[in-house]
């Protein structure tokens, strides 16, 4: 449960929640883009939810749907035509590197694919705001990699804003402007806020090298681990 | 020995081969009491006879005819009740007792109560087939929609689908996979329904022509019919599957 979170993302900025499991992360997401109700208080976006896309931990696409019909599927239940709505699919797979894979059902792509399936749903909509639930937990690290990095340039691209929620530190400072820390729940809140001061526009991967990356990791893995080792102590009275 | 299971319908044709012509041998032999176990010959000329004369046309067509019926009605009635169930919580409350009883029960024991309010026409081997057929269905897809995937469903709400398109592009096709894996299930028991009804009363059909020659000691026609019922079941098993792979081609 998160208390008093106040997140502001600006226009075309890529902001990252990390924190202990159970801070509310998940939930906040949910909250904004309307999964789920915030117990109090309101959440302010400037857009709408049509403006707004989610990407999840699994890749729940519609099995019975082929891959540019679950991408297509995102617009026309939009009221784009269907015609248009295919093209534009097409248009998405071919930048997310899946020309040629169109035609193909979910449960005939790997995982790494299907994930690159649910980024051009998502994407194809062209929505201002982004929003990430651990979208690539469930990937291995070079397909991993190299997703990151697609979505790190069409977001830079598409001046897209991004709100991700992960766990990974390397992940988060790599791909962001901003790293918020939530602190252990229950009652979790934001206890501090990181600029991350690499240039943009960026290549994760070569944002690991840079000589500013090594010190912001250390101090956010030192505050996360404190964060973490108070759920092993009882509260104190 | 390594078996290639791709050839394990040789193996099973070569098999059955053998024990029909140990059965013909031990039958000419003298092992077997013709009037309990007739040779495969015996069941052949009986077979033979039926579609000679062309008298078994008839039987056939009421078989198929009540079955159908019953499967398709039993299906749409099954589908109804079951989503009818699965939305509004009232409806589950009333039916879900119900249908757990027949559930529960032999439904072929209710063949007497169809006869005597329907009479012995095709109607009450329909009303048969369909409430044996209808009571799977909906328990398939009462006990499916509850467990359709939330995710799909959170989806399709964060990409801006409403009710109706929830209805059509998660709840419609997921019904639809779960009744397509239950068809043959189905269509066998739609046929059960129909050839046990004619069985109890009725002057046509399978089950009729079954009760016949029970009834005049004729184990020859019996084996017949038995051999000729799966064959017909057989092939509107391949069918569904055809159709299910067809449909289902995406899993």
């Amino acid at each position: 449960m998160l208390e008093g979170a106040s997140i502001a993302v600006a226009p075309g900025a890529f902001v990252s929640l990390v924190g202990p499991s159970g801070s509310g992360k998940s939930s906040l997401l949910r909250a904004v883009i309307g999964l789920q109700q915030p117990l109090a208080g309101t959440v302010d976006p400037e857009i709408a939810p049509p403006e707004i896309g989610m990407l999840f931990q699994d890749d729940a696409l519609l099995p019975w749907r082929s891959a540019r019909d679950n991408v297509a599927l995102g617009l026309t239940l939009n009221g784009v035509r269907r015609d248009r709505a295919l093209k534009q699919a097409d248009l998405w797979l071919e930048r997310l590197g899946l020309a040629g894979f169109g035609h193909r059902f979910p449960r005939h792509l790997s995982g790494g694919q299907r994930k690159r399936v649910a980024l051009a749903q998502v994407l194809a909509r062209e929505p201002k705001l982004l929003l990430m639930d651990e979208p690539f937990a469930s990937l291995d690290a070079i397909v991993r990699a190299r997703i990151i990095q697609d979505v790190a340039q069409l977001v830079q691209r598409e001046r897209i804003s991004a709100l991700l929620v992960t766990h990974d530190l390397e992940e988060a400072i790599s791909l962001s402007d901003c790293v918020y820390l939530l602190s252990q729940g229950p009652r979790a809140r934001i206890t501090r806020e990181y600029q991350v001061p690499l240039p943009r526009p960026r290549d994760p991967v070569q944002a690991r090298v840079h000589p500013a990356f090594a010190p912001l990791y250390e101090r956010l893995w030192a505050d996360l681990s404190r964060e973490v080792d108070r759920v092993q102590q009882p509260e104190a009275a | 020995m390594v078996l290639n299971p791709r050839n394990a319908w040789i193996r099973q044709l070569v098999a059955f081969a053998i024990v029909l012509v140990l059965w013909e041998l031990a039958g000419r032999a003298g092992m077997l009491n013709p009037l309990y176990a007739p040779s495969p010959a015996r069941i052949g000329a009986a077979l033979y006879e039926l579609f000679a004369d062309g008298r078994i046309w008839p039987h056939l067509e009421a078989t198929f005819s009540a079955a159908l019926a019953g499967l398709v009605l039993g299906i749409a009635a099954g589908i109804l009740l079951g989503v009818l169930a699965a939305l509004i919580p009232a409806v589950a409350e009333l039916l879900e007792p119900v249908m757990t009883l027949l559930n529960a029960i032999p439904r072929v024991i209710l063949a007497p109560l169809f006869v005597i309010w329907l009479g012995i026409g095709l109607s009450s081997k329909v009303a048969l087939a369909f409430i044996l057929v209808a009571v799977l269905i909906f328990f398939t897809v009462f006990s499916g929609i509850r467990q359709v995937d939330r995710r799909l469903v959170e989806r399709i709400t964060t990409l801006g689908g409403g009710r109706w398109a929830l209805v059509r592009h998660v709840y419609l096709p997921s019904v639809a996979a779960w009744v397509l894996g239950n068809l043959k299930v189905a269509v066998g028991f739609a046929f059960t329904g129909a050839c046990v009804g004619e069985f109890v009363a009725a002057s046509r059909g399978l089950g009729y022509l079954l009760s016949f020659a029970q009834s005049t000691y004729n184990s020859a026609l019996i084996f017949a019919l038995i051999f000729l019922i799966m064959a017909v079941v057989l092939i509107i098993f391949a069918a569904a599957g055809r159709l299910e792979r067809y449909l289902l081609r995406w899993n």
